[in-house]
């Protein structure tokens, strides 16, 4: 049975998730010009909030956080295979690298 | 992106029209994870000829993923007032979507351009290419997005409105829209910041 019952967003809260995704988005233009201040943790932290964004957007505009959990495991499951296909290969080209 | 409905017809509890919906964007999840991961192979590795931190132009490209960024806000809204039965706001914020889109899609076609004038094309080498098919099929299921949208606005206008529940259906349409801004999201991340 589906248990999609929970609320979903009023649009003003819609506008307030996407003033948010605008702040995260500037502050990700922010680090880029900010490297050589910030350093090592640029990457990491470009990708944690593009991570961010993207939890919010999957979460709440495309409502997955309501959803049948059927929906989350079949969205999930693209996502997993997709990132252990990315692991493999970025392994395997950092093995390469380094036995070359 | 249910409107709280029940399927209990259904053994699964879902609509089987929406569970096509999200296999296929898991489908799609794969289809981008592929070439994102080809890309990746390449990047940051020396080959002949212009690279792309020498012609790309952050600004600009920061803009177009914050208009991008916007149109999943404005597609939300569609998708809100089409449940409120709002017909006339429904069309608006569709209407302003597909507009929000067809902006990226200038932006992208003018970056691209940009890009081949200054010497970074297709050819130029392979970096290059996993570039251009990436951010190609990205822009490419922008087209098909904005083209859905005008669809859709073109059915609003008629006197029978659009429905949450029949045809061609606004729900499956916004999935795959913001489908497409989350993807962006990574590319822009991975592609032009990282």
């Amino acid at each position: 049975m589906s248990d999609n019952h929970r609320e979903h967003p009023t649009p003003k809260k819609y506008v307030q998730i996407a003033i948010f995704l605008g702040v995260l988005t500037a502050i990700e233009v922010a680090l880029y010009y900010t490297e050589d201040i910030v350093g090592v943790f640029t990457d990491p932290l470009l990708i944690f909030l593009a991570i961010g964004k993207y939890v919010v957007v999957v979460g709440w505009f495309m409502h997955l956080r309501f959803e049948n959990k059927m929906v989350n495991r079949f969205f999930a499951g693209g996502m997993i295979l997709a990132v252990i296909l990315f692991a493999i290969v970025m392994i395997e080209r950092a093995a390469g690298d380094y036995f070359n | 992106m249910s409107g709280g409905h029940d399927y209990p017809h259904e053994s699964t509890g879902v609509e089987t029209r929406k569970l096509g919906m999200w296999v296929f964007l898991s489908t799609e999840i794969l289809f981008f994870g592929t070439l994102i991961t080809t890309f990746m192979i390449f990047k940051g590795r020396d080959f002949p000829g212009m690279k792309l931190t020498d012609v790309y132009d952050i600004p600009f490209t920061s803009v177009s993923s914050f208009v991008l960024l916007m149109s999943s806000l404005t597609m939300v809204l569609a998708h809100n007032a089409l449940e409120n039965e709002d017909q006339e706001k429904t069309r608006v914020w569709l209407l302003a979507t597909a507009m929000l889109g067809s902006v990226f899609l200038a932006g992208q076609i003018y970056e691209f351009t940009e890009f081949y004038h200054k010497g970074f094309e297709l050819s130029t080498n392979i970096f290059s290419s996993t570039f251009y098919v990436l951010t190609g099929f990205h822009g490419l299921h922008v087209f098909i997005g904005v083209v859905f949208l005008i669809g859709l606005w073109i059915i609003g206008q008629r006197q029978k409105g659009l429905s949450l529940d029949s045809g061609f259906n606004l729900e499956f349409i916004a999935l795959y829209w913001h489908f497409v801004d989350i993807v962006w999201i990574v590319l822009f991340t991975v592609v032009y910041l990282i």
